[in-house]
């Protein structure tokens, strides 16, 4: 039991494969959040600005954006004159 | 197939770790009786506990739950069971129920964890959280909750890349992934079922938009919105992250309407609707509120007059039936409905929708006991027999029914069935 402890995903993947939807959508949440923190790092963004700049979808843009800001990646900056749109910042 | 068989006894089985199974199951153990609580997900808590504040006190719901989970969780004659299925129950004779239990594999040994994230943070896949509705991601290694009890991680295998850096990161070494489903056989004196509701799904109203436009949600996607714990830092469109300030509310969407085959009131829908309208006046003070309903029915101890307070706080209610909803290209709604007491057909603007979705029966209850012989109700919630001299008795003497598992209610309600089907249960087992 101790040889193995830490090491049991190691005798899973044995037995289990992976599908490539998983893998898949490793890629695509590691790019986006590539995306996401190299444009954010020139400038704080709103969820539309970060939208138009990235192409992709305003709603699919906002998911991944806040969960950067729970793992703590990103965190919330101001809102607009208009009281709309808050801007987002990389984590100080 | 499960590798690993454990056999037990207990005086009760109680299913489902929600607000009405954990109140019954506290009442039986407080009184010597020794209880196992199965419960499907990984918290105990049911849906109380996901909600941001109860009607109409606007008492905090977190506040109300976790004091009495955590009393569930450390009571010593209670034994939760998370993440576990009741697949059978046989009734050998009065008094002994045979039951078999399965235990799915967390990945994670629970008595080692101490709940501190490092796999969560070491973990690289994002999905979608499903404690938050689907509006943020979680990893695949995971605490479920903040105010998950128990508080431990689980592995979600299905979308696991099987990386191993939430094991190398595990300072206790507890993360397992020879983990196998338990079984268990268990003999028991008595069975609670409380099961509890599912929510309609409003995907099937094609016509509300609910999936396709992204700021129609539903009524608990705004109580996650709305709580402490939520998925953005305040309520914000999910199409766009715009503070929205002109929201609707659409009653009875998928409750009492044959069209969708729940012809039933839902009984809750109408207060947690005015309940979130209160609270969005305070979370967004410039907001408009209008709910479209076909009646008000506040009808329990307080409600009238928490109807009442809405409306002073400026909550509009138009008596209209909702025809369909489209959107435009910024992404706001526009709501075409019946004004009822004008009888003609109107549309409004507003930027963000939030269907009022009713309770259905979950389809669990069915498939507990063979040949059918847990009688259901038309509507497949588990049928009262004996509705008003003794509530809580199902079609088979020795089985009780505990909470919306046998039809719509509110949390007070939910507790006081709790209690009726805790009594009946330690009458049935000390009767001769």
């Amino acid at each position: 039991m101790e040889e193995k402890q830490g090491q049991t995903y190691k005798l899973l993947r044995e037995k289990r494969e992976v599908p490539e939807s998983v893998k898949e959508n490793l890629k695509k949440f590691t790019r986006t959040k590539k995306s996401i923190l190299e444009a954010l790092k020139e400038e704080e963004m709103t969820v539309r600005q970060l939208s138009q700049k990235l192409g992709l979808p305003s709603h699919e843009l906002l998911f991944y954006l806040m969960t950067l800001v729970k793992y703590g990646s990103v965190q919330t900056g101001i809102i607009d004159d208009m009281d709309e749109y808050y801007t987002y910042k990389i984590k100080a | 197939m499960a590798e690993n068989f454990i056999r037990d006894s207990f005086d009760a089985l109680v299913i489902g770790g929600g607000i009405a199974g954990g109140e019954a199951a506290l009442n039986l153990a407080n009184n010597g009786f020794k209880v196992i609580l199965v419960e499907k997900d990984l918290s105990i808590g049911g849906k109380m506990i996901h909600l941001s504040k109860v009607f109409p006190t606007l008492d905090c719901s977190a506040c109300i739950t976790t004091p009495k989970v955590s009393e569930i969780s450390r009571h010593p004659s209670i034994t939760i069971l998370t993440g576990s299925e009741v697949k059978k129950i046989v009734k050998r004779g009065e008094n002994d129920f045979e039951a078999m239990v399965i235990k799915h594999p967390r990945y994670v040994r629970e008595e080692d964890c101490t709940g501190c994230q490092l796999c969560e943070q070491a973990c690289p896949v994002v999905v979608k959280d499903q404690y938050q509705y689907d509006m943020v991601g979680r990893k695949a290694a995971y605490i479920p909750f903040s105010i998950a009890s128990p508080r431990v991680a689980a592995i979600d295998i299905e979308n696991c890349t099987l990386c191993g850096a939430c094991e190398k990161a595990c300072p206790t070494k507890c993360i397992d992934f020879t983990q196998e489903a338990t079984e268990y056989q268990l003999s028991l004196r008595t069975v609670i079922i409380a099961t509890g509701f599912n929510l309609f799904d409003p995907l099937k109203i094609e016509r509300f938009g609910y999936g396709k436009m992204k700021n129609v949600i539903t009524s608990m996607q705004m109580e996650r919105l709305l709580a402490p714990t939520r998925p953005f830092n305040t309520v914000l469109r999910p199409g766009d992250g715009k503070m929205p300030c002109r929201l609707a509310y659409v009653l009875c969407a998928g409750s009492r309407d044959i069209t969708v085959g729940n012809p039933i009131c839902s009984q809750i829908c109408c207060m947690y609707s005015i309940k979130q309208a209160q609270l969005l006046m305070g979370a967004l003070p410039m907001a408009d509120v209008t709910i479209y309903y076909i009646n008000i029915r506040s009808f329990g101890k307080g409600f009238e007059e928490f109807y009442d307070q809405a409306k002073g706080m400026g909550v509009n209610f138009v008596k209209g039936k909702i025809g369909m909803i489209s959107e435009k290209e910024n992404g706001d709604l526009i709501l075409r409905y019946e004004d009822i007491n004008a009888s003609v057909v109107k549309e409004a603007n507003h930027d963000m929708v939030i269907l009022s979705v009713g309770l259905v029966s979950n389809p669990d209850n069915a498939a507990f006991f063979d040949r059918g012989e847990l009688r259901l109700d038309p509507f497949n919630f588990v049928c009262q027999t004996d509705l008003l001299a003794s509530p809580a008795r199902t079609s088979i003497d020795g089985v009780f029914v505990a909470g919306t598992a046998s039809g719509p209610m509110d949390i007070p309600d939910s507790i006081l069935s709790a209690g009726a089907a805790s009594s009946e249960a330690m009458s049935y087992i000390i009767r001769k």
